[in-house]
């Protein structure tokens, strides 16, 4: 049959196309790069102690990684992964677990508990990691993290910010600051600076990060006696935002504090200039990405992000990532490859120290970690697997982000 | 604020009419429910984008690249997904399995091709002026999207009402085995619909990838649910009916977050149009002609 | 068991767990699809029956039995109460305001997330601890259940109403069936059942979200009884376990995983196109290779 055989052909040619588009990237493991270049290491003696004298490791220790590789979730999944393969790399390059080489095994969740569960399972029983980073959504570290915890393979999540993620077991750590250590700061000191007195509050209510955003703002801001005389709600997918900024400036607030995604929040900046709502715009971690001011231009000027991660932070751990990244990568990262880059480092720290592949010492090893030098800042587990390092407030200046003071 | 808020549910309404163009001939034509629609718009606006970027085309040569790239990826998209259903008389849900699978393709391909990141124009594509008069601002993309709505909209029309292939494509729509009695090539008009209908979701690509800067390759996903209620609202394959219930929804919309919550917008967008299907079960202005699904 | 089987049923034990749900949501919508009506509303009250069981786990402790059923006859209420007007639309329109009744559902899981300092459904943060007691036998146990339900609906006066309304709804009227009676029976049953997969869900991933329920999940339970058939029970349950297990089964693609499993969804309902399950197309097929059994009459529909 004609028709048959021209869509299975025209099949194949998608297929071909496939394969020539998709990411190479994921497709292999980052064991052992062939690639040497010891110039583009700039991290040897930073990141780092010099190689270990590594009593039981050998071979290859395997790590996973479960991430939204695919569907909307990865956007996020993407800096994710790339700040993994790049910690990955330059571990193996340093020899930093001595005789054993560092290898991670991806696997995709999609952003979807069920897949983020079954990729756990994956990982446990198929590739026998040792610890496994992930996953991207706090949705699914909610599903997924009972396996890893019944399994007792420590799990590390570098993106999950919710509230209660590490009280599912004392196997599961993260090393992304709740927003809650982020957010009373951030409006504590902007309070002071800027002297604003009533705010009108926005935030997509349908997504976890960004409503316990909200809830945390919402207490800072009474907590502070700021007056709040709006508070409006978007969802998921959403590009226009003009109802809710109409309503908003109307009540003429003197600063807008917007819990988003870097994506959402410069579409939300650029139409609020648009409609002539000229105040300062206040956000949490979402905000901190390369792509706010990328996208929404000259309307990001003057934006305040209280975060995690600073880009400008001069200490050498933190410019030697930035500076690798951009090489591997070609653009600058965002506060999920700094954190994942960082939980990458951490679990290998872990094993090292550890000195052995067992996952029950790795997870002793990595809940001792104290003081790492790392993008982060100096950075320590609590007694929680929590993370601790001292947030930041950015402002966006001339399309770059700076420390607000 | 009321009258910024009839600006914003205008605009808004331009956005839905424009998306669900396209997408409500397919749907009147070969009474299928097509869910790879959004996956062509996404594609129609990364042409308009590599067509800017790339080859640095002004953006309205870029917005002919984007109608044709999509009006030929529609083409294909029927090659493999619905013809051969088509050939083998397959229960029209079929339609709907084959199209989430070339769905999922197209985007996958973008994702490999672009990265999920979020890219836009260029700042200077298009100038962001915004027009103040009185209590209203309007941006000029907002003009030129509500402006070639209801262009394509009229444009439209009038091909369907008075060309040959828009006349044919009635027939094709009212019974595809009658037509072919008359003398109609069923399959031409098949194709010429898929390059129409695709042509215009590459348009509303470029277009509201200038309005809003989100271009990704999941962007079709959120307004695709959007455009099937709007569509079906309007009546199937009713094009002045699907503009319509554009601004029914969009209004609804607006005005449920001007003045009753931002929190419950989509339950109360959705529930006038349960209500609305309830007093009119085939849609605004469709004919009480009785489908089946 | 030998010790790779071992290491094959954990890593495919949730995959089995999630394709038995699957099959009993493809089940829900198959029971609709069977009296000629495209309903979408299985996901919305599989989000009814997760959270009325959860919240009664976690509140009142109660034994999973009790939160299935309370679960269950929670979605079926809803379920009547939505049937009664809605279930006169036909076609497409039913099938968008289905989903709108599945987006009003989730909009108010989110916006009901605290009364009074007390959290409800969380919101978005949506609900977590949820203690596991869905066993895999309990899945097994319930899906058994439902198959031995509609094998007794196929021989009954019930089944045989539901199939002369979806061959043509005019003719059964004619024929003195109450075809509005029995679509609100079919509708009952599928509320009931999505209702009692939403709850043993809710107990095996120990979290629900209010976006698990949305537009996409209702789509995805469609592909269950559509890719695997809806002409018979066999059908959505085989679509179920396809779906479910090819894209973990795909996992060693890497990136060129959603491509190909798009891929495989085309070329199955292009070969399939009335499902995997086409009794008419599998009969031709064995006959061909057996000696012809006595030629069946064949209900024409589609």
């Amino acid at each position: 049959m004609k028709p048959r055989r021209f869509a299975l052909l025209l099949l194949v040619v998608l297929s071909l196309l496939a394969a020539a588009c998709a990411p190479p990237a994921t497709q292999a493991p980052a064991d052992q790069p062939t690639v040497q270049e010891p110039a583009a290491e700039p991290t040897a003696e930073s990141a780092a102690e010099p190689a270990a004298q590594s009593s039981g490791l050998s071979g290859e220790v395997v790590v996973g990684c479960a991430h939204a590789l695919s569907g909307p979730i990865a956007i996020y999944g993407e800096p994710i992964r790339n700040g993994i393969m790049l910690a990955a790399k330059q571990i193996n390059d340093q020899k930093l677990l001595g005789d054993a080489t560092l290898s991670i095994v991806c696997e995709d969740t999609a952003g979807d508990k069920a897949q983020a569960i079954n990729a756990f399972q994956v990982l446990i029983n198929q590739d026998k990691v040792v610890a496994i980073l992930g996953p991207t959504l706090s949705n699914s570290a909610f599903a997924a993290d009972p396996v890893a915890q019944e399994a007792k393979i420590p799990v590390l999540g570098s993106s999950n910010t919710a509230a209660g993620i590490t009280d599912m077991g004392d196997y599961v750590f993260r090393d992304s600051l709740p927003e809650s250590d982020v957010i009373p700061n951030t409006i504590l000191v902007t309070k002071d600076k800027l002297g604003y007195s009533k705010v009108a509050v926005m935030y997509g209510n349908d997504d976890q990060f960004t409503k316990s955003g909200y809830d945390v703002f919402a207490e800072a801001l009474a907590s502070s006696g700021t007056e709040v005389v709006a508070t409006e709600t978007f969802a998921k997918g959403d590009t226009d935002f003009s109802a809710q900024l109409t309503k908003i400036a109307a009540l003429e607030p003197e600063a807008l504090i917007v819990s988003a995604l870097a994506e959402e929040a410069a579409n939300i900046m650029i139409q609020a200039r648009q409609l002539g709502l000229d105040v300062p715009i206040i956000g949490g971690n979402g905000f901190n990405s390369p792509k706010l001011a990328e996208i929404a231009g000259p309307a990001a000027e003057g934006a305040i992000s209280g975060a995690a991660w600073n880009i400008g932070n001069p200490a050498p751990e933190n410019t030697a990532f930035v500076e690798a990244y951009r090489a591997e990568y070609g653009g600058d990262p965002d506060q999920f490859a700094a954190q994942a880059y960082t939980a990458a480092w951490l679990m290998a720290t872990a094993i090292k120290n550890a000195g052995s592949a067992d996952p029950a010492a790795i997870r002793d090893a990595l809940a001792a970690i104290k003081d790492f030098p790392s993008p982060l800042g100096t950075y320590s587990f609590d007694e929680n697997r929590n993370p601790v390092h001292t947030p930041v407030v950015l402002i966006v200046k001339d399309g770059q982000f700076q420390v607000f003071e | 604020m009321f009258l910024q808020q009839l600006v914003n549910a205008l605009w808004l309404g331009s956005v839905y009419a424009l998306f669900a163009l396209g997408y409500t001939l397919v749907f009147g034509v070969l009474d299928i429910l097509n869910l790879a629609h959004g996956a062509v718009f996404m594609w129609g606006a990364f042409f308009g984008l590599m067509a800017v970027t790339r080859l640095d085309m002004p953006i309205w040569a870029a917005l002919l690249v984007a109608m044709l790239g999509s009006g030929v990826l529609g083409i294909v998209l029927d090659r493999v997904a619905f013809r051969p259903l088509r050939k083998r008389n397959a229960p029209q849900l079929a339609a709907i399995i084959s199209s989430i699978g070339a769905s999922t393709i197209l985007v996958s391909l973008a994702q490999g091709a672009f990265g999920a990141q979020v890219s836009r124009f260029p700042l200077d594509a298009l100038p962001s002026q915004v027009f103040i008069t009185g209590p209203v601002r309007v941006t000029l993309i907002q003009i030129i999207v509500f402006v070639a709505s209801v262009v394509l909209m009229i444009a439209l029309l009038l091909f369907m009402r008075r060309s040959r292939s828009g006349k044919a494509m009635r027939a094709v729509a009212y019974s595809g085995r009658i037509s072919a009695l008359l003398g109609i090539n069923v399959d031409r008009i098949i194709v010429t619909t898929f390059f129409v209908s695709s042509a215009l979701a590459g348009a509303s690509g470029v277009f509201l990838g200038l309005a809003f800067s989100a271009i990704s390759p999941f962007m079709g996903a959120p307004i695709e649910l959007k455009g099937l209620a709007v569509i079906i609202l309007g009546g199937l394959g009713n094009v002045p009916g699907a503009i319509l219930a554009g601004f029914l929804l969009a209004a609804t919309e607006v005005f449920g977050v001007a003045y009753v919550s931002s929190d419950f917008r989509d339950a109360i967008a959705f529930t006038v149009l349960i209500l609305v299907l309830l007093f009119r079960p085939s849609g605004i202005l469709g004919t009480a002609v009785e489908r089946r699904a | 068991m030998p010790p790779f089987l071992n290491d094959l049923w954990l890593v495919y034990r949730s995959v089995f767990e999630f394709a038995l749900i699957g099959s009993a949501l493809g089940l829900s919508m198959y029971v609709v699809l069977r009296t000629g009506l495209l309903s979408l509303a299985s996901a919305g009250f599989m989000a009814i029956g997760a959270y009325v069981g959860a919240l009664l786990t976690i509140h009142l402790h109660v034994p999973l039995l009790v939160s299935v059923l309370a679960g269950a006859l929670a979605a079926g209420g809803i379920g009547l109460l939505l049937g009664l007007p809605v279930l006169r639309l036909s076609g497409v329109y039913l099938a968008i305001a289905t989903i709108g009744f599945g987006e009003v559902v989730r909009v108010f899981m989110l916006n009901i997330d605290s009364v009074a300092g007390r959290t409800i459904t969380g919101g978005a943060l949506g609900l977590n601890n949820i203690p596991r007691k869905t066993e895999t036998w309990h899945l097994v146990l319930f899906v058994a259940v439902l198959i031995y339900l509609f094998i007794r609906i196929d021989r009954s006066r019930t089944g045989r109403a539901f199939d002369a309304i979806r061959q043509d709804h005019h003719v059964a009227a004619s024929m003195g069936i109450d075809v509005v009676r029995y679509r609100n029976l079919a509708f009952l049953l599928s509320a009931l059942i999505a209702g009692a997969a939403g709850v043993f869900s809710a107990h095996l991933t120990y979290f629900v979200s209010p976006n698990e329920y949305g537009f996409n999940g209702a789509v995805r339970i469609l592909t269950f009884a559509i890719l695997g058939g809806y002409l018979t029970w066999l059908g959505p349950i085989v679509g179920a376990f396809l779906l479910t297990f090819l894209p973990e089964l795909l996992r060693f693609l890497g990136p060129y995983r959603p491509i190909v499993n798009g891929v495989v969804l085309i070329l199955a309902i292009i070969y399939l196109p009335r499902g995997l399950v086409d009794p008419r197309f599998w009969r031709k097929t064995l006959r061909r290779r057996s000696p012809p059994p006595p030629a069946a009459p064949l209900e024409t529909s589609g």
